[in-house]
């Protein structure tokens, strides 16, 4: 467990108190945080709309396996259990799991993973949403790592509130639903990346994220202005 | 609008867009709401204009409450005058593309419930669908099953088809709101589903071409 970087982390939490914080950018840090963190392959921060439907909103990786393992999971799987029960869900060997969520597990080791844990984003009594975690290996997720797990996944949470106090639901409703459709605008213009310069998924996200925070724009800014016309990136 | 009774607001009023600029009042559904659109646009503030900004909703419950005088310090009262205590407004986009703003009031203030809110994205998304599908685009014929129907696939947010669409804007030259109307024109053509037509591009087994006819712009 890298100790500095897990007080990097939440150090980082405190700049969610400045106006121009953008969320989805830290919430993308979080996800490749957790990966080193936890010791896992991937992660998947997954919010829940008011429809209910669990909707990806950062990755760790583009790849198109692994959003499918998200979207998935709208049917069957342990972010959807986790979101219902508001408690840790995990499959330390997802062989094991095949009753359980026979599409997902099939799907999930096709695509590599032999574990899984999805955590609860809670905001008060509401979940909001999940951290999903996946390992190549299987085994159980060790106690220290489920206690950090869930610290980043809290964290996740925090970060998108930008008030510190909450009265009602409306701000918690507007944030969640601004964040998810800019997690659209960036599907958006990573497509049109991708078709431009004959990228990967992975590489045309790169690219904008690096255009971003070279130009201190947020990510959902930098797409919109890229879809819009008024900004240019260079492969 | 079947909206207002089934979310138990008073009155609702959708305005259409192309790109950033304010729309032009598309439907009102009482004197209420056409005054609280009017007032957003000669007063230049108002949880309409800043859904647009936002590309979020803006659930304004109780228009008394400080929050909104600080927000919209002209506005709110001016609401509150014309006889809305809560404002709900929802910007109409998918991702980059933007085609208006949905707005709810209530006369009595309060949240709207899990629920409400919930049927209030449906119809938005609804909204925006057909806002899309009116628009003139003079080569293509609009999209889907006609007005009213919802593709079922569509329910769901598939990252594929907003990829998808972002491809069709370099394949096709075109701007996202054409690029999109075009993806549902080509799955309608081949009677395919959308997510199925969206893989296929994003897949590299499908591009489309700058062809007028959408029914012929595919090459597998």
């Amino acid at each position: 467990m890298d100790g500095q970087l897990l007080s990097k982390t939440f150090v980082e939490l405190t700049d969610t108190m400045v106006a121009d914080f953008d969320v989805i950018d830290f919430l993308h840090v979080l996800t490749d945080r957790s990966v080193l963190l936890l010791n896992v392959s991937a992660a998947g921060l997954l919010l829940a709309d008011p429809r209910g439907e669990l909707r990806v909103v950062a990755a760790s990786s583009e790849a198109a396996r692994l959003l499918e393992l998200f979207q998935l999971q709208n049917d069957q799987g342990p972010c959807l259990d986790c979101f219902r029960t508001g408690h840790l869900v995990t499959a330390p060997d997802l062989t094991a799991a095949v009753q359980r969520w026979p599409r997902f597990a099939a799907a999930a080791q096709q695509a590599g993973f032999a574990a899984v844990q999805a955590l609860p984003m809670r905001m008060r009594e509401q979940v909001i949403g999940a951290l999903n975690l996946f390992r190549a290996t299987p085994g159980a997720f060790p106690p220290t790592d489920i206690q950090i797990g869930q610290a980043l996944a809290d964290v996740a949470t925090i970060s998108l509130l930008h008030e510190r106090s909450m009265r009602h639901s409306d701000t918690l409703n507007e944030q969640l639903q601004t964040a998810l459709n800019s997690r659209v605008v960036i599907e958006q213009a990573k497509g049109k990346l991708a078709e431009r310069y004959g990228l990967d998924m992975d590489q045309a996200f790169r690219l904008l994220r690096d255009h971003a925070r070279s130009h201190n724009l947020r990510l959902a800014d930098t797409a919109q202005a890229l879809i819009d016309g008024t900004t240019t990136l260079r492969a | 609008m079947a909206a207002v009774t089934a979310v138990g607001v008073s009155g609702a009023w959708l305005s259409a867009a192309r790109g950033a600029e304010a729309g032009h009042l598309m439907c009102v559904t009482d004197a209420v709401s056409e005054r609280l659109a009017e007032l957003q646009l000669t007063l230049g503030e108002g949880p309409g204009l800043d859904a647009v900004e936002s590309g979020g909703p803006v659930l304004a419950s109780d228009l008394d409450q400080r929050d909104a005088a600080r927000r919209w310090p002209v506005y709110a009262p001016a609401a509150r005058q014309a006889g809305a205590a809560a404002i709900f407004a929802f910007p109409l986009r998918i991702g980059a593309i933007r085609a208006g703003v949905m707005a709810l009031y209530r006369g009595h203030p309060g949240p709207l419930s899990a629920s409400h809110l919930g049927d209030s994205l449906i119809f938005a998304d609804t909204a925006t669908l057909l806002l899309l599908d009116a628009q003139d685009w003079a080569d293509c014929p609009p999209a889907g099953p006609g007005p009213g129907g919802q593709p079922a696939d569509l329910v769901l947010h598939r990252a594929e088809i907003d990829q998808a669409t972002g491809m069709l804007t370099e394949q096709l030259g075109v701007g996202i709101a054409d690029a999109f109307i075009r993806l549902r024109a080509y799955a309608y053509a081949h009677d395919q589903r959308l997510v199925d037509v969206a893989r296929d591009i994003v897949a590299r087994r499908l591009r489309l071409r700058p062809d007028r006819d959408p029914s012929m712009g595919g090459q597998a």
